[in-house]
């Protein structure tokens, strides 16, 4: 996820450099790339966040994988007032923290789906299909929990219609689902709602093959991971998961922007398309934001992006202001995604296509007024 | 309860645990020439399992790929005990804890540089669809752990019992000085055990990857596993192992099961406080004598 992120943010910086550069005043501004890896450690995280708010003339920060990472890091660029773009972890931590904080003004934007939307939208799906015993299975990290949370959240708030049969999580590294799964088995669940991150919940994929478990898998936006679809190969078909970006040409400008990316980085596949797209989008608001403050400045910069005047148009959708001023009750001000931008990927194959061909056309009709 | 999910997890368990009794046999066989442990098996499991995906992605078929695995296996764990072992033993030190703990640590760090830090399917030609037995799921792949497990501790063992060559190793292992004074290399016996326990290692790597798929981590959290297993069996018991193992795997399963998910490694760990407290040389292990 890092590393596509990285590839799609720099692929939107080589454009932005190769074009001159960021109007402001008299001068082109070139974008400089300060990259650091925070090896999905938090408190590795934590210090390069303290490194990077000790840092001179820094414009701003894109990224973080991890919700962990995020919670451990993000509070010094906010001690700072260092302007963050979060993406593409989707925990609700992430934002939610900073309203129970009681936050006055923050630093600190996401562009990404947050699992709020997520996992409405997995609910929602579960009960479209007509279920009503299904089992909620995630992983033991932050990101995991908080998505347990939501889960149970979302099914009391859509009437209550699915019953949940077993609640099981499973270790970072756990290869050996048979005792979670054989619950589902023994309960008659219908469906797995599952909150996880790639390997595992390969593994989860491949037990449930093994144990001739043949209900849907339905879960977080990493499903649509490399690494889920390879390790789980022909067991993951049909997999459902909310995704921001679908690698398909619907329209010139995905087209276009999935042409160069396949080209630059030799490959035939993104390993996660929705970090590439959230990573290049990202870079052209913080880009579109530089431009309006008219400065490097991050603080003026954080001003620009919560009232972003012109529209950008990105491979995800056009954004038209995607922030707005910062409210401490409500962390929706600082985020950019709504339910419009996210829609049902389904895996097929070894890709991840559109589960639901209205989301393509609507899509498709959106990105062509360039 | 369905008895048939209770079956499958016994079975699931046990098979998963002959795994562990396979690298636990590594730790046995070592320790039976030279009292010396290697700390590094799980990165031996891992870099062997690593060797032989780049071997498969060579082109290399199956019949071809694993025993030039187990080649390189053997050749790991002459690399470990020269490194790590041989020194420490002659200067009868406890060195080479330390030590082999550091080429572990080596060889993970290599495996990150070498081969990325992400999980990689292993292709395999044993079929991974489930075959119905008794209303019990089992796969193929888990077959072949548990064929391959049992019949390369068979073979070791038979060979121990049976061959000049084991019985030389047996002597250097009850008194290495009283085997050399009759002509029996005691450093080559010990190299002979390292080579043989780098071969496990790296079988039990072939065997796993497929069902568990290969990363820098896989190592770790089997070889804890198989410690505890090699511990409460007793560091001198073959067979010992095998039902250890099997039933530790099976215990997890179902503490899994009945207690949630979070207790999986529950059990184990008081299965191994008790084996400490009450019979600290193994449950199947020999009271060792110790003239002073």
């Amino acid at each position: 996820m890092g590393v596509s992120m990285r590839d799609g943010a720099k692929l939107a910086v080589a454009e932005l450099n190769a074009a001159g550069g960021i109007q402001v005043g008299k001068r082109k501004l070139l974008i400089e790339v300060v990259e650091r890896d925070d090896e999905a450690k938090n408190e590795r995280g934590a210090l390069i966040a303290q490194e990077l708010s000790a840092m001179d003339g820094l414009a701003g920060v894109i990224g973080s994988v991890n919700t962990g990472v995020v919670m451990a890091g993000d509070r010094h660029f906010q001690e700072k007032g260092i302007t963050k773009i979060i993406t593409p972890a989707a925990g609700s931590d992430s934002m939610t923290q900073w309203v129970t904080a009681g936050a006055k003004d923050l630093s600190i934007f996401r562009f990404a789906a947050a699992d709020g939307i997520q996992s409405a939208m997995v609910v929602a799906e579960a009960v479209r299909r007509g279920f009503t015993k299904v089992i909620i299975l995630h992983d033991s990290t932050n990101y995991g929990v908080s998505g347990r949370d939501d889960l149970v959240r979302q099914i009391a708030a859509q009437g209550g219609k699915l019953q949940v049969v077993a609640t099981e999580k499973f270790n970072i590294g756990d290869k050996d689902m048979t005792a979670q799964l054989l619950r589902a088995k023994a309960g008659g669940a219908q469906a797995v709602l599952i909150w996880g991150i790639g390997p595992e919940l390969a593994a989860v994929a491949n037990g449930m093959a093994k144990l001739g478990l043949k209900i849907p898998l339905i879960g977080g936006w990493p499903l649509s991971m490399s690494n889920f679809i390879d390790n789980a190969g022909k067991n993951g078909n049909g997999t459902l998961m909310p995704q921001t970006f679908i690698e398909e040409p619907i329209n010139p400008r995905v087209a276009s922007f999935i042409a160069t990316f396949h080209k630059t980085y030799n490959v035939t596949r993104m390993a996660s398309p929705v970090s590439a797209a959230q990573g290049y989008d990202a870079v052209l608001i913080f880009a579109a934001a530089v431009k309006q403050a008219q400065s490097t400045d991050t603080h003026k910069i954080k001003e620009a992006l919560e009232n972003l005047k012109e529209p950008v148009p990105g491979v995800i959708a056009t954004w038209r202001h995607p922030y707005s001023r910062w409210d401490p009750a409500n962390e929706l001000t600082h985020e950019a995604f709504r339910k419009e931008q996210t829609v049902m990927g389904e895996v097929l194959d070894g890709r991840v296509m559109f589960a639901n061909q209205a989301d393509k056309d609507r899509l498709a009709k959106a990105g062509m007024g360039r | 309860m369905d008895p048939q999910i209770i079956g499958q997890m016994l079975v699931s368990g046990a098979l998963m645990g002959l795994l562990y009794a396979l690298i636990a046999y590594g730790f046995q066989l070592t320790y039976a020439t030279s009292r010396s442990l290697n700390f590094g098996q799980g990165e031996l499991v891992m870099v062997s399992a690593f060797v032989a995906l780049t071997f498969t992605n060579l082109g290399l078929p199956y019949g071809l790929m694993l025993p030039a695995a187990l080649a390189f296996g053997a050749l790991a764990g002459l690399g470990v005990e020269r490194a790590a072992v041989r020194l420490a033993l002659r200067q009868k030190s406890e060195g080479w804890i330390m030590l082999t703990i550091i080429v572990g640590l080596f060889l993970a760090s290599a495996a990150e540089n070498i081969w990325g830090r992400d999980d990689r399917p292993f292709p395999t030609p044993i079929p991974s669809d489930p075959v119905h037995l008794f209303g019990i799921d089992i796969t193929p792949l888990e077959l072949s752990v548990a064929l391959g497990a049992l019949g390369v501790m068979g073979l070791i063992e038979l060979c121990k019992r049976r061959t000049l060559l084991g019985k030389a190793v047996a002597a250097v292992a009850a008194d290495p000085d009283a085997a050399e004074l009759v002509g029996i290399s005691a450093t080559r016996a010990v190299m002979l055990s390292y080579a043989l326990s780098g071969m496990v290692a790296a079988l039990a790597g072939v065997l796993v990857s497929p069902i568990t798929t290969v990363g820098p981590t896989m190592g770790a959290v089997l070889v804890l596993k198989a410690f505890s297993v090699a511990v409460v069996a007793g560091l001198d018991s073959g067979f010992g192992v095998v039902l250890v193992g099997m039933f530790l795997g099976a215990l997890e399963s179902i503490a899994s099961f009945y207690l949630g998910s979070g207790w999986r490694e529950a059990p184990g760990l008081v299965l191994l406080i008790l084996a400490l407290a009450v019979r600290p040389h193994g449950v199947f292990g020999r009271a060792a004598i110790r003239k002073v």
